[in-house]
């Protein structure tokens, strides 16, 4: 099956500031692809770019292996940085004028509105709203006609703990559907959480992009505790395929070159071997969180 | 389209200001021409034919069509208002976005708006018949020997210049985004032609200021007061007729260009 979304060399620039530049990715089919990146990366620009309500000064994308047409749009699921309806209608008309543009019947809209809870709400114009329920509302005309991709640009902004909270959840029960959801996100625990892809941007440039596994692959390393912590660094320091060695929360932390990872049982009877006792021995995983820094600073 | 129309129906069905502001403009089309019956058949003494000798009888058949599409060419500034409003309103609330994100593309989004512009002109028109009716019958019933249908080419000119004035009002809506610069930039722009018109044209005896957006069509309808007064050549205005129909033909084809352009290659 081809690929929900093909990125291939998409730049944009605002006058002379180059927003984004040649931005090559593929999103797969019943993926959660997370595109990650601080404020200001291009992520908004390019989910604007890939939703036609921006213009790309050059490169191509594709939906569904297809050249973009409304047809595409109108299958997909999007919230684009805020929710954007009409101030005077109620929360219910709205999503009868989306439902119309989506080519949707009403059939769906009480669906929507009892998965995003506002079905007591329905007839209260969007004014009224609290930006929890604005955001829900948008996350409901989402829903509309239960599309297969779904695109959220954001989804958590500004909403309480509890809105985050059921955010998260909703897009995790998505995901498990197999819908293919894109998510651009800042807050790297909500992607860590959920994505099986990620692309990381910054200032404009793709600095990496694919599986999760593979991007975060070989990352892992070994956090290392003893009563005499000079004694285990100096221990270490001979241990083979050892790239990186530091002092962390008065652990030592260990990793590896590519390929080079040790068992946690050689590593203690190494320690062992050379005098030393460990009292914590732990492999852990890189946190998307430690990649990303890494590679954006 | 008529799907896209439906739709569009739906963002102001239920928009009070919506209703207020088409209420204004069609109430006001009769409403100011019976205003201006009022004044002219009360306030100014008549003949013996029951006529002022200055003023004439400018709600009677045949001028009424010219009386009535000229005072209702004055109120173009509140269908103006409600066009900018509509159109802002969709930059306001980011809602042109989620069209286009929802599945509209952006000609489908501009070609509505045009079509509403449209939708309008022929309403007001309708309106304005309606009223030249109005008067021309019940008001005033027609002697014997009077044309009826003698310059019902005005309610026709009044279109052009409707929906001239309209697609004006449009381009700037989408142009600005903003109501309140929009609507101040539609006045100023209307306060300026006609200053230009003033200044070059009755001192200067300038003709090429005849051909201006605005001015153009204001030329297709006379002022139809006091005609004996203000005697213009007839036969100059007539043989210039096609030439100002076909200029604001042109304008209007240039106000669509425009208009959809800027929307279809914009960042929305």
């Amino acid at each position: 099956m081809s690929n929900i979304l093909s990125i291939n060399s998409i730049t944009k620039f605002y006058g002379s500031i180059r927003a984004l530049h040649e931005v090559s990715f593929d999103v797969p089919p019943g993926s959660v692809f997370g595109v990650l990146g601080p404020n200001g990366s291009g992520k908004t620009t390019l989910l604007g770019i890939i939703m036609d309500v921006l213009s790309a000064s050059g490169g191509t994308y594709s939906w569904f292996g297809e050249p973009p047409s409304e047809r595409s749009r109108q299958k997909i699921g999007t919230l684009l940085e805020t929710p954007n309806f009409y101030h005077y209608l109620s929360g219910e008309k709205n999503l009868h004028i989306a439902a119309a543009i989506k080519g949707r019947g009403k059939d769906d809209i009480s669906r929507v509105l009892e998965v995003v809870k506002l079905t007591e709400r329905k007839d209260s114009r969007f004014s009224t709203y609290s930006l929890g329920m604005k955001q829900r509302l948008a996350i409901a005309s989402c829903l509309l006609g239960n599309p297969s991709v779904l695109v959220f640009d954001e989804p958590t902004n500004g909403l309480d703990p509890v809105g985050i909270a059921y955010t998260r959840e909703l897009i995790r029960d998505l995901a498990k559907e197999g819908k293919t959801i894109i998510l651009a996100s800042h807050l790297l625990d909500e992607v860590e959480k959920v994505c099986t892809h990620v692309a990381i941007l910054q200032k404009g440039q793709l600095l990496m992009a694919g599986d999760v596994n593979v991007v975060l692959t070989n990352e892992d390393f070994v956090e290392l505790g003893a009563p005499n912590l000079d004694q285990l660094r100096t221990a270490l320091a001979g241990l083979r395929g050892v790239r990186q060695l530091k002092d962390l929360n008065g652990y030592i932390q260990l990793v590896f070159e590519k390929d080079a990872l040790m068992e946690l049982g050689e590593i203690n009877k190494y320690c062992f071997d050379h005098g030393v006792v460990l009292n914590h021995l732990q492999l852990r995983k890189k946190s998307l969180e430690s990649k990303f820094m890494e590679l954006t600073n | 389209m008529l799907s896209a129309l439906k739709i569009e129906w739906m963002k102001v069905k239920n928009y009070r200001t919506f209703w207020i502001l088409l209420g204004i403009t069609l109430v006001s089309i009769p409403g100011f021409n019976y205003m201006s019956y009022n004044i002219t058949n009360n306030s100014f003494p008549k003949g013996r034919n029951g006529q002022n000798p200055i003023l004439g009888s400018p709600f009677s058949f045949p001028d009424v069509w010219n009386t009535v599409a000229w005072n209702a060419s004055i109120l173009f500034i509140i269908p103006a208002l409600l066009i900018i409003t509509l159109t802002t309103n969709e930059f306001t609330f980011k809602t042109h976005r989620q069209n286009v994100i929802d599945g509209w593309s952006r000609q489908r989004f501009i070609s509505v708006k045009l079509v509403m512009v449209l939708l309008l002109s022929i309403l007001c028109t309708l309106v304005v018949l309606l009223t030249v009716l109005g008067f021309g019958f019940i008001a005033n019933k027609p002697g014997p020997g009077v044309s009826i249908i003698q310059g019902s080419r005005m309610v026709f000119f009044y279109f052009v210049e409707m929906l001239s004035y309209s697609m004006i009002a449009l381009l700037m809506s989408i142009l600005i985004r903003r109501s309140g610069l929009a609507i101040g930039v539609f006045f100023i722009y209307m306060l300026a032609e006609q200053i230009v018109v003033g200044i070059f044209g009755k001192s200067y005896h300038m003709k090429w200021v005849n051909y201006l957006p605005e001015e153009v069509t204001d030329m297709l309808l006379p002022q139809p007061y006091a005609k004996a007064l203000f005697q213009r050549n007839a036969a100059d205005w007539e043989h210039h007729i096609p030439v100002y129909l076909a200029i604001s033909a042109l304008y209007l084809i240039i106000y669509c260009v425009l208009t959809s352009r800027r929307f279809v290659k914009a960042d929305l």
